[in-house]
């Protein structure tokens, strides 16, 4: 293999392979940069073999509890006399709309009451220490709650998403609500990530690096079958409140972010949305393997904001197998972060999110230090902010 | 094509300067020249006709025959190809397809230039102008009376059958469609009235020879003009023509599809690649790969003007968003297209690094330095590989598992120990070796089965440790630039130079060298030269005029 060749492969591989040249993108004007595109974002659920954590069951389902309120001579008329099931889609709808006068308990979810939600009763989860305590007691950014202890042993974990959302069918390991999500990530291109690291200058060890993240605005290309090419070029989408910088240090590979207030992009189960973190931070394994980044984003998510993404897709709860009202009562009732001011109660629920990226190029549009080839046009420029 | 017409001009300024603006013919070597010829239209000459003739959303939705390679090229193949009864139903039914577009209610406003008396019937009339108008661009000269005759009366006919003047037309113009008039592109010569004893192509001739040289399309309004007027057949009105139709957009056509031809990238149509071991390579890929080069080569060529050894060193390219990730570069569009140029310490300079050329001259699931050596032999530097013998063994060479021969080099060092076959394999081998660092589907790798891959060669005693060099030793091999000047004489009339042409060809591949290989430049001297129309006495000619006017009484019967 000639100097030429090997000093090209060490490029094309150095993005994840992150050996520590950095020279290894000497040939784009990015050098200092990694590129990655999300191709996989699943709330981080902790599960056992015997479901240990949810010694209650998993939760009910919308369609269950619609179910039982009909009469018989409604359930007869639906069935055809028992004689079929009804309607997927007539059920969905049916299911939802069982307000008093007909309305959506999703789109409502206080005007029913349900019987309570099943939540989470274990001690062990993945995520992170947001608050920097370890014992679960109130901050003036936080209310009291329970603490997780990870898998491996360490203290002080907040995740009351994953207490939420734990015991609920669509939430857990092939479970309906996050894997059709990520399908439909893949499939459709919509609601796509991308993470930005700047101002690097030692792939394994900085103490000093940026970090953004963007939604991405190209489709996410495929190889024959159907997994997401790394390497591939995307643009930013020009939608704002994007892009908000955190700083960050690269320890051994692992890339750890300050705490910032963070939109991320997201699509599923048809419905589009944006997921909203305070204290957001990133802890990313940049080694995980050759073309693959693997970690975990962790923040405070806003109820409301998480809320209204059900309220986009009121099919997840036939699908998902939870009842509308209860969740929403539960996702009151766990909140832990950011107290509202008047009232006391939280508003925003500790969460952690499992994520894999792999390399991708990063094309930021008018500035004026991207390196482009002579021959592309001048005035119209964009920069590339990601590499390899 | 994102080129501009001011950048072509400029590029071939450039290279004419270069050139000298010498003028053409005056020391031009005297040949016999050779048959007139009889080609069938290639895919894409038809459907770039039907295109120019009737517009853009006519629908071609037809599978053509594929031609025979001769020589290199399709476009001499096309002289000795005939059409099958099946392919003639097949054309019957495409011709019959497009006639309906073009007088259907929303076409026919646009393209019948007459209105018909009535439409519950025949106007021989209004038939006639449309056949004459429309005749003269399909046959690529104007209707014989014979011809107009014909096709008005089989408008008229149809139309009193069905009651419909329209669809009447239809049944005229499927007629023109099917007829070898359209389907072959035929040539007629005459007495040179400069050259005593030698004969030429008539002037309509000549137009499409240019005009699928330098188009790949039916001859213009203006270059039929030309002919009519016998302002081609003069030394002013020919270049006039050259001039006009170089510095075109559509040139890039022409040329594109010379090199098409050249490059053997027809073969795209059935590259399959297996998606376990290559699952980068998809459909998006490979359309790409194919475009990206033909792209690069009209860049270089036509806009830039450039030199055409440099397409074995050149660097700049376009990438698209599906190349992008396989090349592992940026892409700072990611849908289109965007100039590109690698990077001077990446393994890709010259086509012949191209994703396309590598995986095209590749097996299905591995490399090939066999069939990468042969190519760039063969389509490249113009020197044909004998037919391995019948019986070779390639047990050896396949077996990718020999703990032992690890690499391919390995592995074809072993198989070269047959006599047989090691006199044409020193020929291609050390060319393909020096490309083994991509893989079957054109993707860099360092390795193979753990052995680190040397790529290192010679070609005809030009040492080199890479493809890169292997890149530096084609340009510099003067096999290269007289290759392209062959094969590119080869296909604008359709035949391999005869050994009669050898001179000539000696001459052209001079005024390459002396305009810096320049390709508008060979072109000029191709299209402004006699040898270009020199064709041999007329008997085959009007053989194939009878022919034909069988045929045609043939097919409205």
């Amino acid at each position: 293999m000639t100097d030429r060749l090997r000093h090209h492969v060490l490029s094309a591989f150095g993005a994840l392979a992150l050996c520590a040249t950095a020279s290894a993108a000497a040939e784009v004007d990015t050098e200092r940069t990694i590129g990655l595109v999300v191709v996989s974002f699943y709330t981080a659920v902790y599960e056992t073999k015997y479901m240990e954590e949810c010694p209650r069951g998993l939760a009910i389902g919308n369609d269950e509890i619609w179910w039982k309120s009909l009469d018989p001579a409604v359930r007869d008329e639906l069935t055809d006399g028992g004689e079929i099931e009804p309607v997927t889609g007539i059920r969905r709808a049916m299911s939802a709309k069982r307000g008093p006068n007909g309305e959506d308990v999703c789109a409502m979810p206080t005007i029913v009451e349900d019987p309570p939600h099943k939540i989470v009763q274990g001690s062990i989860s993945y995520g992170m220490n947001l608050d920097g305590n370890a014992d679960g007691s109130a901050t003036p950014k936080t209310c009291a709650h329970k603490n997780f202890t990870t898998p491996d042993g360490v203290a002080g974990i907040d995740n009351q998403m994953y207490r939420l959302l734990g015991c609920t069918f669509g939430w857990r390991d092939s479970g309906y609500i996050e894997t059709n999500a990520n399908g439909e990530l893949i499939d459709t291109s919509q609601g796509v990530t991308l993470i930005e690291i700047s101002e690097v200058d030692d792939r394994m060890n900085d103490d000093d690096v940026t970090v953004r993240m963007f939604r991405a605005n190209d489709v996410l290309p495929k190889d024959a079958q159907g997994n997401v090419l790394p390497y591939a070029s995307y643009r930013i989408h020009d939608i704002p409140g994007y892009g908000a910088p955190a700083q960050g240090r690269i320890v051994d590979g692992i890339l750890k972010t300050e705490p910032i207030e963070a939109f991320l992009p997201y699509y599923g189960n048809l419905a589009h949305s944006e997921i909203h973190l305070r204290d957001m931070r990133v802890e990313l394994n940049l080694n995980a393997s050759e073309t693959r980044a693997k970690g975990m984003i962790a923040g405070y998510r806003d109820v409301d904001n998480f809320w209204s993404y059900f309220r986009k897709g009121g099919y997840m709860a036939v699908t998902g197998q939870f009842s509308c009202p209860a969740m929403y009562v539960a996702a009151h009732e766990l909140a832990d972060g950011y107290p509202d001011p008047e009232t006391g109660e939280c508003t925003a629920l500790s969460s952690a999110y499992k994520i894999e990226a792999i390399p991708a190029f990063i094309v930021k549009p008018e500035s004026d230090d991207m390196k482009v080839s002579e021959m592309a046009p001048g005035p119209t420029q964009t920069r590339l902010a990601a590499n390899q | 094509m994102i080129k501009t017409v001011t950048k072509i001009v400029s590029g071939l300024a450039l290279a004419l300067v270069a050139f000298g603006l010498s003028a053409c013919g005056e020391d031009e070597p005297l040949t016999q020249g050779n048959d007139p010829q009889l080609r069938r239209l290639t895919e894409q000459q038809y459907r770039n006709t039907v295109r120019d003739v009737f517009g853009g959303n006519i629908s071609i939705a037809g599978r053509f025959d594929p031609l025979e390679r001769i020589d290199g090229l399709l476009a001499v193949g096309a002289s000795s190809a005939t059409i099958t009864p099946a392919a003639l139903e097949r054309y019957e039914a495409l011709g019959r397809s497009i006639a309906l577009q073009v007088v259907n209610e929303r076409n026919r406003k646009v393209l019948v230039p007459c209105t018909p008396a009535s439409e519950a019937g025949r106007d021989d009339s209004c038939a006639a102008e449309f056949v004459t108008s429309t005749g003269r661009f399909l046959f690529r000269r104007p209707l014989t009376d014979a011809e107009q005759t014909l096709y008005v009366s089989i408008s008229g006919d149809a139309a009193d059958t069905l009651g419909d003047f329209y669809q009447g037309l239809a049944y005229g113009l499927t007629g023109m469609l099917v007829s070898p008039k359209f389907l072959y592109i035929t040539e007629t010569s005459e007495p040179d009235p400069d050259s005593d004893g030698l004969h030429r192509l008539d002037a309509y001739s000549k137009a499409s020879r240019i005009s699928f040289l330098l188009w790949n399309t039916t001859p213009d309004a203006m270059l039929l003009d030309a002919a009519a007027s016998g302002d081609l057949h003069t030394e002013d009105g020919l270049e006039q023509q050259f001039e006009r139709m170089i510095s075109s957009p559509r040139a890039e056509d022409g040329l594109a599809a010379f090199f098409e031809d050249m490059l053997e990238f027809e073969r795209f149509e059935i590259l399959e690649k297996d998606p376990v071991i290559y699952p980068t390579f998809v459909l998006d890929v490979a359309d790409d790969a194919r475009e990206q080069t033909i792209r690069t080569l009209t860049y270089l060529l036509l806009d830039e003007g450039g030199d055409y050894r440099d397409i074995f060193t050149t660097r700049k390219t376009f990438m698209s968003g599906a190349l992008g990730p396989v090349y592992r570069v940026p892409v700072i569009n990611p849908v289109g297209w965007v100039p590109y140029e690698f990077p001077d310490s990446s393994p890709w300079a010259g086509i012949h690094t191209h994703l396309s050329f590598q995986a095209l001259f590749s097996h299905p699931g591995k490399s090939s330095p066999t069939l990468r050596g042969q190519a760039v032999r063969e389509h490249l530097l113009c020197q044909k590989i004998p037919e391995p013998p019948g019986d070779v063994d390639f047990s050896d060479f396949n077996d990718d598992s020999n703990p032992i021969l690890r690499t391919a080099r390995q592995r074809l060092d072993v198989h070269n120990e047959e006599p047989s076959c090691a006199g044409c394999h020193k020929l291609m081998d050390p060319i393909g070796l020096a490309m083994e660092t991509f893989d079957g589907a054109g993707q860099i790798r360092t390795m193979e089965n753990g052995m680190v891959i040397d790529t290192s060669g010679e070609l005809d005693g030009v040492a080199y440790e890479d493809s890169i060099g292997l890149g530096a030793a084609l340009r510099e091999n003067p096999s290269a630039p007289a290759c392209f000047a062959n094969r590119m004489f080869a296909y604008g009339t359709g035949h391999t130079p005869t050994p009669a042409e050898r001179q000539w060809m000696g001459y052209l591949e001079g005024k390459f060298a002396e305009a810096g290989y320049r390709v508008p430049v060979l072109l000029r001297e191709m299209v402004l030269s006699d040898a270009f129309y020199r064709v041999t006495p007329p008997d085959l000619t009007q053989s194939t005029a009878d022919a034909n006017d069988t045929f045609a009484e043939e097919t409205k019967s």
